[in-house]
C-alpha cells in the first residue's frame, strides 16, 4: 500500500472505505435513483438538440400525418360523422405523437449500446428502472416538440383547442409518454442490433396509429379490425386523450369509446406489466449470455 | 488489504461447449497495480466484465472492496472506475457534459443542465483532474472533436470524478498512437502516485505492464502464472516482460492445459502462493 493510498484510507465495518469517499455521497439512494433519471434524460435531450435534423424531423412529421393524411380525410370523408373531424384528428394526433414518438426515440437505447454508451450507464451504480425511465422521459422531450408541430399544423388548417384543453392534455402527457416508452421496452429489452430495433418499433407504433383511433374513428370497427383496436395500447390513451378534451360536451358519446377510468387502468395496467418486463429483459440480456 | 478478491471462477457461456473461465483465483491488494495478461479468447475480458459486474458468473466468489458483485452490484459499482476497450463517451456532448452526466450517476451532485449551475465543488473537481494533464481548454470542446488520445484522457477523468477504489483499464491504449499512449500513462502513474488508486489493467501491450506490481498471466481460462513482472522474467529467462510473455505462449502453444511447471521447473508451487495472496 502506498503512503498515499494509506492516508486517505480507513477501516469501515471490515470493508475499506477511501476517507473522502462517503464525502462525494451527499444524495440519498432515493433521490439519487432521482437524480439518475433526471441524468439520462438530460443527455438524451442535450443530445437531441444538438441534432437539429432530429428536432426538424419531430417538427415536419406533424405535417405529414396530420397535414397530409389527416387533411385529404378531413376534406373527402369526413362529412356526416355526427362530430367535428378537425378536433378529433387534432386531438388523436396530440396523444399519436406523444405515444409514437416516444415509442420511436426509445431506439437509442439500442444505439448506445451500438456506440457503446450503454457500457457507461450500466456500470452505474443506480437501478435499470432509473436508466429506463430517464430513457423514457429523454425520448419524450421530442415527442413534446411533435406536439408543437401537431398545434402549428391545426392552427394552419384551423383547428384549435382552448387552452384549458391544452392544460389538461399537458397533465396526461406524462403518462402517455410513459406508456409509449414502456411498450417500446418489451421489444427492445433483447434487441442489440438498431437496424432491427427501428423495424421492431416501426412494427408496434404503424398499426397503432391506424388501429387506435388517432385520425380514423374506431367505434364501428368489428371482428378481427375490433379485436386489434381494443389490443392496441394506443387506443386507451386516445380514448383518455379525447375524454378529458370532450368532457361535458353534447358530442362525448359519439367520440368518446369507454369509460375514462376503464382506460386509465387499461393504461397503467400496460405500462406497469411492460416496464417491468421490458426492464428484466433489457437487465437480463445485458448480463446473462 | 485485498481490494479484490476472487475465488474459484466460472464462467460458463450460454450454447458455449467450454468455460471461458475455470476456476480462476486472485486477489489484488489495496493501490496495487494489477496488470492481468492474455492473449486474445484467453478469458480477460469475461473476467473483467464479472469483476465489473456487467456479466454473470456461473459459479465461484468474487468481492471488490468487501461488497459480492452478485448479491450487492451497486455497492461494487459505487466503488469502481472502468476504462473500456471501446470509447464510451457521447460524442455528441462536451467532455464536460460527459463527465457531470457521471457524476450525477454516481449520486456525487444534483444534475444542473449547465456548467456554471454546478456546484463549486464541481467545478473544482473536474479542473483539478482536467489540469493535472493540461486539458482544461478541450472541456467544452465537442467529444466528436477531440483526438482518440484526448478522448481517453477524459474517460480516465470521468473515471476517477467519483473517487473510485478500484480503476479497471480494459485495453485502455488500444487504437492510440505511441505519443498518446505514452502521455496517457504518464497521467495514470500520476493518479497512482497521488491517489494510490488500485488499477486493474488488461492490455495487449505488454511493455505497459513493466511497472506492474504483479502480472497474472490467463490461458485459455485459466492462471497460469501470478508473480511480480521481475519474478516471471527470471523465471522464464528473458530481459522483458513482452520476452517471457511471448515465450511462455510459444512453449504452451499446443499443451492442452498451461504448464509452466514443465517450462521453469521451480515455478508452480510459488506461483500458486502469488495466486491467492498477490
Amino acid at each position: 500500500m502506498t503512503p498515499a493510498s494509506a492516508a486517505r484510507t480507513a477501516t469501515r465495518g471490515g470493508q475499506t472505505a477511501h476517507a473522502d469517499w462517503e464525502a462525494t455521497r451527499r444524495i440519498p439512494r432515493a433521490a439519487r435513483e432521482a437524480n439518475a433519471v433526471l441524468a439520462v434524460a438530460a443527455r438524451d435531450i442535450t443530445s437531441m438538440l444538438k441534432s437539429p435534423s432530429g428536432v426538424i424531423t419531430a417538427l415536419l412529421m406533424p405535417l405529414l400525418m396530420m397535414g397530409m393524411i389527416g387533411g385529404t380525410l378531413m376534406q373527402n370523408m369526413a362529412g356526416g360523422l355526427g362530430f367535428d373531424f378537425g378536433e378529433f384528428m387534432l386531438v388523436g394526433m396530440l396523444v399519436n405523437m406523444l405515444f409514437m414518438m416516444t415509442t420511436m426515440r426509445m431506439t437509442s437505447l439500442v444505439d448506445d449500446a451500438d456506440e457503446a454508451y450503454s457500457a457507461e450507464l450500466l456500470v452505474a451504480p443506480v437501478s435499470r428502472y432509473a436508466i429506463v425511465v430517464g430513457k423514457i422521459l429523454g425520448s419524450s422531450f421530442m415527442a413534446l416538440i411533435s406536439c408543437l408541430g401537431v398545434l402549428a399544423v391545426g392552427a394552419v388548417m384551423g383547428i384549435t383547442l382552448a387552452p384549458w384543453q391544452l392544460l389538461v392534455f399537458l397533465a396526461l402527457a406524462p403518462l402517455l409518454c410513459l406508456s409509449g416508452g414502456a411498450l417500446a421496452m418489451i421489444v427492445l429489452g433483447t434487441i442489440k442490433n438498431n437496424t432491427t430495433a427501428n423495424a421492431a418499433v416501426m412494427l408496434i407504433s404503424m398499426p397503432q396509429m391506424f388501429l387506435a383511433g388517432v385520425i380514423i374513428p374506431i367505434s364501428q370497427s368489428s371482428g378481427l379490425l375490433g379485436v386489434l383496436s381494443r389490443a392496441m395500447p394506443m387506443t386507451y390513451c386516445v380514448d383518455l386523450g379525447r375524454a378529458v378534451v370532450y368532457a361535458g360536451r353534447s358530442d362525448y358519446d359519439a367520440v368518446v369509446m369507454f369509460n375514462p377510468a376503464v382506460n386509465l387502468a387499461a393504461i397503467a395496467g400496460i405500462t406497469v406489466i411492460c416496464l417491468v418486463m421490458g426492464t428484466w429483459l433489457y437487465a437480463r440480456s445485458e448480463k446473462n449470455r | 488489504m485485498s481490494v479484490i478478491e476472487v475465488e474459484d471462477l466460472v464462467k460458463q457461456y450460454k450454447r458455449a461447449k467450454k468455460p471461458a473461465v475455470r476456476s480462476v483465483s486472485f486477489e489484488v491488494q489495496e493501490g496495487e497495480f494489477f496488470a492481468f495478461l492474455g492473449p486474445n479468447g484467453a478469458g480477460k475480458t469475461t473476467t473483467i466484465s464479472i469483476l465489473t459486474t456487467t456479466l454473470s458468473k456461473t459459479s465461484g466468489r468474487v468481492q471488490i472492496a468487501g461488497y459480492d458483485v452478485e448479491t450487492q452490484h451497486r455497492d461494487v459499482r459505487d466503488h469502481i472506475g472502468i476504462i473500456f476497450q471501446r470509447p464510451t463517451l457521447d460524442r455528441t456532448l462536451t467532455a464536460e457534459e460527459n463527465i457531470r452526466i457521471h457524476a450525477c450517476l454516481y449520486g456525487m451532485y444534483t444534475y444542473r443542465p449547465t456548467y456554471r449551475m454546478m456546484p463549486a465543488s464541481y467545478r473544482e473537481r473536474v479542473e483539478r483532474l482536467a489540469g493535472v494533464v493540461g486539458v482544461e481548454d478541450s472541456l467544452f470542446t465537442r467529444v466528436s472533436k477531440l483526438s482518440g488520445g484526448m478522448q481517453r484522457k477524459f474517460e480516465v477523468i470521468r473515471s476517477l470524478t467519483h473517487t473510485p477504489h478500484v480503476l479497471f483499464l480494459d485495453e485502455p491504449t488500444q487504437g492510440l498512437d505511441a505519443v498518446a499512449r505514452h502521455d496517457l500513462w504518464d497521467y495514470l502513474d500520476q493518479v497512482r502516485r497521488e491517489w494510490g488508486t488500485t488499477v486493474f489493467l488488461t492490455t495487449h501491450y505488454i511493455d505497459e505492464a513493466e511497472g506492474a506490481d504483479t502480472v497474472c498471466l490467463i490461458d485459455r481460462g485459466e492462471i497460469a502464472l501470478c508473480c511480480p513482472p521481475q519474478e516471471m522474467k527470471r523465471r522464464l529467462g528473458a530481459s522483458t516482460l513482452e520476452d517471457a510473455y511471448v515465450g511462455y505462449l510459444r512453449h504452451t502453444a499446443d499443451d492442452a492445459v498451461p504448464a509452466l511447471g514443465g517450462l521453469v521447473a521451480s515455478g508452480v508451487g510459488h506461483e500458486g502462493e502469488r495466486g491467492r495472496g498477490a
